[in-house]
């Protein structure tokens, strides 16, 4: 009988797997398999470098991007999304972009024009959830799990099951409870992840962890350094996260592919850098009124000024209410900005590697909406766009950072012979499915 | 104004014949109208009853029909209403002309409907599809004429899978954007949700 039954629930489609780890850098996830914390994620990797690579992720190097940038195997310039906050067209006023903002079809969407269901679980960028061919809960910024969740008819289940969105990052900075929200964040998604699994017919599931994000942000310090009090207890949440990885791998069946990846990678804060003070300093960036409650101070003059975390855009006429730059001044001023900022040093050592005009980085429908420079800081140095700040490096409880060249991907079969960036697992999922 | 800024716009729908333009208009048209936004449709199969009647197929006539379209729409968006145009306009350089138009006092919100042909052909609700391949159609767009998609649309819906609430829904969630219409609260952010999340990404050290 259990050999008919297993016989019989064996998937005649191909199925695929996406678990994500957001922000677990590849040579961090190297050393804990080495050190036998992630065994699981072992085993995969065992199999060489055709199953685990370093994955370039999106630039701005951000969950909302980067995940924005996976779903639909697109840049942000087809997407939409160039970062956490944007101004509304024509004004100083923020907003905040999140999925009704999503400019290009994602993945479930196209599957789910083929007849194909998809569970996707705890992915950030995708709130409020909107309807497609299966099941979602929303992931970061979510904040009303009932705007999260479609169909209406899972929350009763979520609820019960004590289903959290996120850990309580307002309260991150105490450690003790950190490791503790992080635990029975965990816990409740793995049940969510068990629960969907088998409760749904699916053709993609999509489970993302994003507790180790968090803990980098808070505690990276004590991943990275092994005498550290906390060390343990932050391999001990490595060594959690990937046991529910390995009961997922256990459920496998032997047609199903399952990639695995994060959306960026992480490395540690040497100093963050407040870029619109250096614009301030650089004679580019003039406030009102100084410093400034908000971008609204922006003075007349200003040429140029930040939006988190590395995003340059010229203070233009047409775009922007007080803006006085004019096309023919932009190629000249963007060279400016150039030079300006790859000659910025720190304790006598230049931090930025490289800087981007748009067009060498994106291309499609919403160039238009792209900033005018985009900055890459060798690792240590977090950019900030907070306006608000006096000074232009500053050091604060996050000891944690993003970084775009160190994400993985890791995979059940063997993966292209190339090193992946993000937008790549689209198509290899959907290559998989069909 | 009932739109909420003052300024009237076109939204002007482009997509091939069944890719759901009528149907789309309907629906944005409610929406807006549940929202106090003053609305004209200008459908295509009606304006050609009446505005174009006797107007015809060639690229010279359907140029002429859409210009008359563009016309009446930028009168409307003049006068501070959204002029919806459901029509296949099919060519990019008088959908530029038309844009042009508008854009001296008014927004154009041009949309596209993308569906692939073989949704098309699958549907062919008036079996008109049947017709022009069998050659019975002369000039039939996407079968014996050409269709230009947008270079650069506003917005684009996928109507050969989603369905048409979710269209409808990214439509007015583009006006919503543009601060054409007022967004309505808890539709997406509302101000406190908006400070939530405000506060959560400043945990996480943005904003600051």
């Amino acid at each position: 009988m259990a050999l008919l039954s297993k016989l019989f629930s064996r998937p005649t489609k191909p199925r695929a797997v996406l678990i994500g780890l957001d922000g677990v850098p590849y040579t961090l996830l190297e050393t804990l398999i080495a050190k036998g914390v992630t065994p699981n994620l072992g085993r995969l990797a065992a199999a060489g470098a055709s199953h685990f690579q370093q994955m370039d992720a999106t630039l701005p190097e951000i969950s909302s991007v980067s995940w924005s940038s996976f779903m639909t195997g697109t840049n942000p310039a087809r997407h939409g999304i160039y970062g956490f906050m944007d101004l509304k067209p024509g004004t100083y006023q923020m907003y905040f972009p999140s999925y009704p903002h999503l400019k290009a079809e994602p993945l479930w969407d196209t599957l789910g024009k083929r007849g194909k269901r998809s569970v996707v679980l705890n992915l950030p960028g995708t709130y409020p959830a909107r309807p497609h061919e299966g099941v979602l809960v929303s992931g970061f910024v979510a904040i009303d799990l009932k705007k999260a969740v479609h169909p209406p008819s899972i929350l009763p289940y979520l609820e019960k099951m004590g289903y959290r969105i996120d850990v309580d990052t307002s309260k991150a900075a105490d450690a003790d409870f950190l490791y503790r929200d992080l635990d029975e964040t965990l816990a409740a998604r793995e049940r969510a992840f068990d629960h969907f699994w088998t409760s749904e017919n699916w053709d993609l599931f999509v489970a993302i962890i994003t507790g180790t994000d968090r803990l980098q942000h808070f505690q990276w310090h004590a991943v990275a350094d092994a005498s550290h009090p906390n060390h343990e207890r932050a391999m001990a949440y490595y060594a959690k996260a990937d046991a529910v990885v390995g009961r997922l791998l256990d459920r496998l069946g032997g047609d199903d592919l399952c990639l695995l990846m994060s959306d960026h990678g992480f490395c540690g804060i040497e100093t963050e850098v407040l870029v619109n003070r250096h614009l301030v300093s650089g004679g580019f960036l003039k406030w009102e009124k100084d410093p400034p409650d908000s971008f609204a101070d922006i003075h007349p003059e200003a040429r140029a000024f930040a939006l988190d975390p590395s995003r340059i855009y010229l203070h233009r006429r047409g775009r922007y209410p007080k803006g006085r730059v004019e096309e023919r001044e932009v190629p000249a001023l963007r060279e400016e900005l150039k030079a300006f900022f790859l000659g910025l040093e720190y304790q006598g050592r230049r931090f930025i590697k490289e800087v981007f005009f748009p067009e060498q980085i994106y291309e499609g429908p919403e160039f238009d909406k792209a900033p005018d420079l985009v900055l890459l800081t060798s690792d240590g140095f977090d950019l900030k766009g907070n306006p608000k700040k006096a000074e232009p490096f500053a050091r604060t409880h996050f000891t944690g950072m993003h970084n775009r060249h160190d994400a993985f991907l890791l995979s059940n079969r063997p993966l292209p012979d190339k090193r992946p960036h993000i937008e790549d697992v689209h198509g290899l999922l959907l290559g998989w499915i069909g | 104004m009932a739109n909420g800024n003052g300024k009237g716009f076109v939204l002007w729908f482009t997509g091939l014949s069944g890719s759901g333009k009528s149907t789309l208009s309907k629906m944005v048209e409610e929406r807006l109208l549940e929202r106090g936004v003053p609305v004209e449709v200008l459908d295509g199969d009606e304006v050609r009853t009446n505005l174009s009647k006797g107007l015809g197929f060639s690229k010279e006539d359907r140029d002429t029909n859409i210009r008359r379209i563009g016309y009446v729409a930028n009168l409307l968006a003049r006068n501070g209403v959204c002029a919806i145009t459901a029509a296949i306009s099919p060519y990019q350089e008088i959908r530029d002309e038309v844009r042009g138009r508008v854009e001296q006092r008014a927004t154009f919100v041009e949309t596209y409907l993308d569906c692939p042909m073989e949704k098309l052909l699958e549907r062919d609700v008036k079996g008109l599809y049947k017709k022009a391949l069998a050659g019975e159609i002369p000039h039939f767009t996407g079968v014996s004429d050409p269709y230009e998609p947008p270079a650069k649309p506003e917005v684009v819906v996928y109507t050969g899978g989603e369905p048409p609430e979710q269209s409808c829904a990214r439509i007015v969630k583009t006006l919503e954007m543009l601060e054409l219409v007022p967004p309505v609260p808890g539709d997406d952010y509302g101000a406190d949700e908006e400070a939530a999340v405000a506060a959560r990404l400043r945990d996480l050290g943005y904003l600051g």
